[in-house]
């Protein structure tokens, strides 16, 4: 499986999404795109993501994630596709 | 703001995946209200409609406003701030109109919440410049002395009058001038009540008005709005999954329903617009769950087809569909095939009555042993629980018909091997629905009938299942508000002012007050349930469907 480290910044609005309505934007956000994301096996598939740190709610800063994928995807791609599916006031950085 | 000081601050940002912001200058401006928190409003699909439908309008815009949450309602009120919509933040006297969905009778205590937190006065003759709109009622007389103007019907068959109104005329009095003058829009102020013989009737004022009220509908479901770029909230909310409608109305004839009648007439969405509708909602959302919406699925004439067309377009997309009202023997037969290919298949059976007997006396037709003679099919379909509706308290009930429900629970979970989850509820008669006249059962009945299925539930081991009764309390005050009149007003108003709130909600919930209310308003709230009260009267035609 193909991984990508990525950093997440969270700001303005967005600081008052908790680590569970991110994973739900995210998910959401990845199925808008055409992105080989890897999922979740089982009776509920999930995108499959992982948090390196959280940020309490209200607080504005850098979530550290991993994503996973079928195929190589490099950043620069993930950023072209995600991004625009991405609310005001959460951006990737690699 | 810093919205980090409330709780679940999600509730108040505004900013979701196809929420629309617009600029109000020189627009009409709409706020529509779900009187209850968020993640309630948001799962209502009428709402959703609304929103999408007036944002069309490139010459209106229209946000949305939910009833906040106590701690929110506790700083607007200390700090005198305004309650506001959620896109702009604008103060709700601000719009043009405010629109209420008012379809459960037990949100009136919190419309009448939001109008104080907005600072809009309760009696319409002091209101300025805003119209206080409400829709979503079977019954609209109990608020009525509280709203400007009520939309009897479906929003989108009147959409473009709606618009037209707003456009042509400036001012209240003049817009509600010509609502009233228009099918499906009634004023209340244009009409007053006359008691005599045979109940209380309603008299226009003048005769131009429209007069008898009707209900309103879109004759045809393929072409009339529906809401593809699907408004996608970024939290959870009660119903986290998004509904694609394939029928309206229902082609069954229970005598308790309601449902039957307020969506009367049955019509059908064609397969081709359905997968349509599935797929651009799933491209604009990226919903994980979506769902195929119709009071009675399995009697859609393409049901086959739109189940094969769904599985093939989001087979490889991990998508759940759930498919709520279909029939259990539809379930373990016909489409069978086709629903294990779904994979993820939800068993909710509305059962009603758990005897032959008295699913005849109600007119309830549905296949229970189907079910017991499936169970290897059945089984086979990873089913994780099965969710069970009963009610008790009907007419023609006996003994034996309450305790078989205890007894129908246990079948149920030894057959499937799976927990159930059953909603036990006090039967109430509805306007409209074929039992509207007939008497509630009396509190000491019902409280007894409740004992005999806990008693024969017994032993059956807790883990096995789940229940919940609905509050004999709250049946009672929902049969009253769906049933009353005018009159009825005022005891809403007491209620409202001694602090009932959300009295959907069992926490939340207090008969103490409502007792009280009445009580000071000198109103047996027992003469709306023992028999039809001489006030009763739907003082509209549902379209032929009583
Ligand atoms: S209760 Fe009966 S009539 Fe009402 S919607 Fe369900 S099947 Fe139709």
């Amino acid at each position: 499986m193909n991984t990508l480290k990525v950093t997440i910044q969270k700001s303005g609005l967005m600081r008052y999404y908790s680590q569970l309505d991110l994973v739900r934007i995210l998910e959401r956000a990845a199925r808008r795109t055409d992105l080989p994301f890897a999922f979740t096996q089982g009776f509920t598939p999930r995108l499959k993501i992982s948090f390196h740190n959280g940020l309490k709610l209200g607080v504005e800063g850098d979530i550290l994630a991993t994503f996973y994928f079928h195929e190589e995807t490099s950043f620069v791609r993930l950023e072209e596709n995600l991004l625009p599916q991405l609310p005001h006031g959460l951006i990737l950085k690699p | 703001m810093d919205w980090a000081q409330f709780q679940k601050p999600q509730r108040y940002i505004g900013n979701e995946w196809n929420a629309v912001s617009k600029p109000h200058d020189g627009r009409l401006k709409i706020c529509l209200c779900f009187p209850d928190l968020y993640e309630v409003g948001m799962s209502n699909l009428g709402l959703r409609i609304i929103y999408g439908l007036i944002n069309e309008y490139e010459s209106a815009v229209c946000e949305r406003v939910f009833l906040p949450a106590p701690d929110l309602a506790g700083y607007l009120t200390q700090t005198g701030t305004k309650l506001f919509s959620l896109e702009s933040k604008a103060a709700l006297d601000t719009f043009d109109v405010v629109g209420f969905h008012l379809g459960c009778e037990l949100n009136f205590t919190n419309f009448l919440a939001v109008l104080e937190l907005a600072g809009i006065p309760f009696e319409p003759s002091r209101r300025r410049d805003i119209i206080v709109m409400a829709g979503g009622l079977v019954n609209p007389e109990p608020i009525a002395p509280f709203v400007d103007v009520f939309f009897l019907g479906e929003f989108e068959a009147k959409a473009e009058e709606f618009m037209e109104v707003l456009k042509r005329y400036k001012g209240r009095e003049a817009r509600l001038e010509a609502f009233a003058h228009i099918e499906g829009f009634y004023v209340p102020a244009y009409y007053e009540v006359a008691t005599g013989e045979g109940g209380a009737r309603l008299v226009p004022k003048t005769p131009s008005v429209q007069f008898p009220l009707k209900k309103v509908h879109v004759k045809d479901l393929n072409t009339s709005y529906y809401p593809t770029r699907w408004l996608t909230p970024y939290t959870q909310i009660v119903h986290d999954r998004a509904p694609i409608e394939i029928a309206r109305g229902c082609p069954h004839h229970c005598y308790f329903c309601q449902a039957r009648c307020v969506y009367f007439p049955y019509r059908e969405k064609k397969t081709e617009y359905v997968l349509t509708q599935m797929e651009e909602i799933y491209a604009s959302s990226g919903y994980e769950n979506l769902s195929l919406l119709a009071l009675s699925a399995s009697h859609h004439s393409q049901i086959e087809e739109i189940i094969d067309g769904a599985g093939k377009l989001f087979k490889e997309k991990r998508v759940g569909i759930a498919l709520p009202s279909l029939r259990v023997d539809d379930i373990v037969g016909r489409l069978y095939p086709r629903l294990a290919a779904l994979k993820k298949v939800s068993l909710t059976l509305a059962v009603e009555a758990a005897t032959v007997e008295l699913r005849e006396k109600i007119n309830k037709h549905i296949d229970v042993d189907a079910v017991f003679e499936a169970r290897d099919v059945l089984r086979s379909l990873r089913l994780r629980t099965i969710k069970l509706y009963f009610m008790f308290g009907l007419p023609g009930e006996t003994d034996e018909d309450v305790v078989a429900i205890a007894q129908m629970i246990r079948s149920f979970q030894r057959a499937l091997g799976v927990k159930v989850n059953a909603s036990i509820n006090i039967f109430i008669p509805k306007p409209f629905s074929r039992f509207q006249d007939v008497a509630m059962d009396s509190p000491e009945n019902l409280r007894r009938k409740r004992q005999l299925i806990q008693k024969e539930l017994g032993s059956f081991p807790l883990r096995r299942y789940h229940i919940s009764f609905s509050t004999q309390e709250r049946s009672f005050l929902e049969a009253v508000l769906s049933r009353a009149g005018r009159e009825i007003a005022p005891v809403i108003f007491r209620a409202f002012v001694a602090g009932a709130r959300s009295d959907s909600c069992e926490e939340t919930f207090r008969w103490d007050i409502w007792e009280e209310a009445f009580r000071d308003e000198k109103i047996d709230f027992r003469q709306y349930t023992t028999s039809v009260h001489p006030r009763f009267n739907p003082h509209y035609t549902a379209g032929g469907a009583v």
